[in-house]
């Protein structure tokens, strides 16, 4: 830690330093800007063309545009921008109820709190990397954080109702539930109501806070009036479960769901 | 005389020809102005690393051509927002150019201005006296990520809107304020026509009026207070002192130690 006198006559000394050594911002500095600023453009536009050309094609960069805003549906899983993708893992990490606030305000406020107190906690005038251990240690530990965070913000498999539902007639199929109606219900049920983000089934979907695998629920035999109770209030049957409770689907929703369930025997 | 008149011819010539610079500067100013910032020494060593800061300035300066060529067509309004992004897209004299070019651009400008982030960090570009110039960049990146944020609601789209739907539910997490944050961001209880019309209003009224406040802010701090030297610059200005090696006892066989209050640079 040096005093502040001590820095006041390092930048003394940088300023005469500069006037004795220096050169001027143009033309040499300013080459080295506009010869960037210009890589900067291209890439832009660079951007934009891959992204309009494999629009109908490959889609590396996504679709020009998606369908029309529908605040109708209830099974859209929501993404952000991919700047974003650490933020919206760090909500998957904090998922129950009481942590939730540590995802959505508690880390980006104190990241914004850290980034700004910096320069009056690293008081020394120190700049070689060197003799930076904490700074090389701070630096690396956040890069390889954000990058891992937005990996995999990036490749979640969030379940679009639309894929789940597809693969229904194989589930049927593979679980011989194909003639029972209510399973079947059940089955849609299950793909719309966005079960699928926690739990997997047949290999569809996402296991999130160890939620268990549904594929053979059935065959523990639990009974449609448990699964239907567990339904409407987890916690209540199984304490301390995160499982949001789904009551609000109604008594015959319910009831296909806890069929569907008891149908799932396991692949044959 | 034949000389003399063509020497003042030509005198009269040149001063005709500076005469609207001489004018603007004897009211404004500007042209001393524009010299200094042209001509300010910058130190040798600057290079490639310190293009970074311009590079976002070229990519903002993108976004807010882009951004004024867009408004031109685009309709704030829940029922024809979509249909005028496809309007933008499809039919527009390169109106995908132009909207690829802002879509993408904001993410070069992110990527790059944590690029410069990063930068600054690992140069200790943030010490003394450029604590403040830090801070406005951290103010710049938060400003910059809210920019994207609302501008990701306009194609409105599925995407844009249900991921629009949790951003807002996010802020209303918030302790205390986040409530009435969530119905500022929504224009009312609920997320309608209100909303739209509100984010296009922060988005290309209210952030970009901040943004280029705080970048004015971050140029003038840069050009008064210098560039800063690579950390590895020969120059020891900036840094920690080399601990002073222990004077021995001046003596019979050992030189006497140099006067004292004279530092050791190496430069010199």
């Amino acid at each position: 830690m040096s005093s502040l006198d001590e820095r006041r006559a390092g930048f003394q000394h940088y300023k005469e330093n500069v006037k004795r050594n220096g050169k001027p911002f143009y033309p040499f500095a300013m080459f080295h800007d506009t010869v960037m600023s210009l890589v900067v453009v291209c890439v832009i536009v660079g951007l934009s063309i891959i992204w309009k050309y494999t629009a109908d094609g490959s889609q590396i960069l996504g679709p020009l545009i998606g369908d029309k805003a529908d605040p109708g549906t209830i099974s859209f899983v929501p993404r952000p921008d991919w700047y974003f993708y650490f933020l919206f893992y760090l909500l998957r990490i904090f998922k129950w109820p009481e942590t939730v606030i540590l995802a959505t305000v508690g880390i980006p406020t104190i990241l914004l709190i850290l980034l700004l107190i910096l320069p009056f906690v690293d008081l020394r005038r120190e700049r070689r990397l060197s003799r930076r251990p904490v700074a090389i240690v701070a630096a690396a530990l956040t890069i390889v954080s954000m990058g891992v965070l937005t990996y995999k913000g990036a490749t979640a498999q969030e379940a679009i109702a639309a894929e789940v539902k597809a693969a229904i007639p194989s589930w049927a199929k593979k679980q011989g539930f194909a003639n029972n109606q209510e399973a079947l219900k059940g089955a849609n049920l299950f793909a719309e109501s966005g079960c699928t983000n926690c739990h997997t089934y047949l290999g569809t979907g996402s296991s999130n806070l160890g939620a268990p695998d549904l594929s053979a629920e059935g065959s523990k035999n639990k009974g449609i009036q448990f699964q239907i109770d567990h339904l409407k209030c987890p916690s209540c049957v199984n304490p301390g479960s995160p499982m949001p409770p789904f009551a609000a689907l109604g008594e015959t929703n319910l009831k296909a769901l806890a069929t569907f369930l008891e149908a799932s025997k396991g692949p044959q | 005389m034949a000389t003399t008149t063509k020497q003042s011819r030509s005198q009269s010539l040149a001063k005709t020809a500076t005469y609207p610079l001489d004018w603007l500067e004897e009211r404004s100013g500007l042209i001393g102005g524009v010299r200094y910032f042209l001509f300010r020494k910058v130190p040798g060593d600057t290079g490639w690393w310190h293009t970074l800061g311009s590079a976002t300035l070229t990519a903002f300066l993108v976004q807010l051509i882009t951004g004024v060529i867009l408004a031109m067509y685009y309709k704030p309004d829940v029922n024809s927002a979509h249909e005028s992004v496809q309007h933008i897209t499809n039919d527009v004299w390169a109106g995908w150019l132009v909207r690829g070019m802002h879509r993408w651009g904001a993410s070069v400008f992110i990527i790059l201005m944590f690029m410069h982030m990063g930068r600054v960090f690992l140069f200790g570009a943030y010490k003394y006296p450029r604590e403040l110039n830090w801070i406005v960049g951290v103010l710049i990146l938060a400003t910059a990520l809210f920019e994207g944020l609302t501008g990701y609601l306009l194609p409105f789209d599925q995407t844009a809107y249900w991921a629009t739907v949790v951003a807002i539910n996010i802020n209303g997490t918030a302790p205390f304020v986040g409530p009435y944050l969530a119905s500022i961001l929504r224009g009312g209880a609920e997320i309608g026509p209100d909303t739209l019309a509100r984010f296009y209003s922060i988005h290309m009224l209210l952030v970009p009026g901040a943004l280029i406040g705080l970048i004015g802010l971050h140029l003038y701090l840069v050009v008064r207070l210098g560039v800063t030297s690579p950390p590895w610059s020969k120059d020891a200005a900036d840094r920690e002192p080399e601990p002073e090696p222990v004077a021995p006892r001046s003596g019979l066989v050992q030189p006497a130690p140099r006067a004292a209050g004279v530092r050791r640079r190496p430069s010199e």
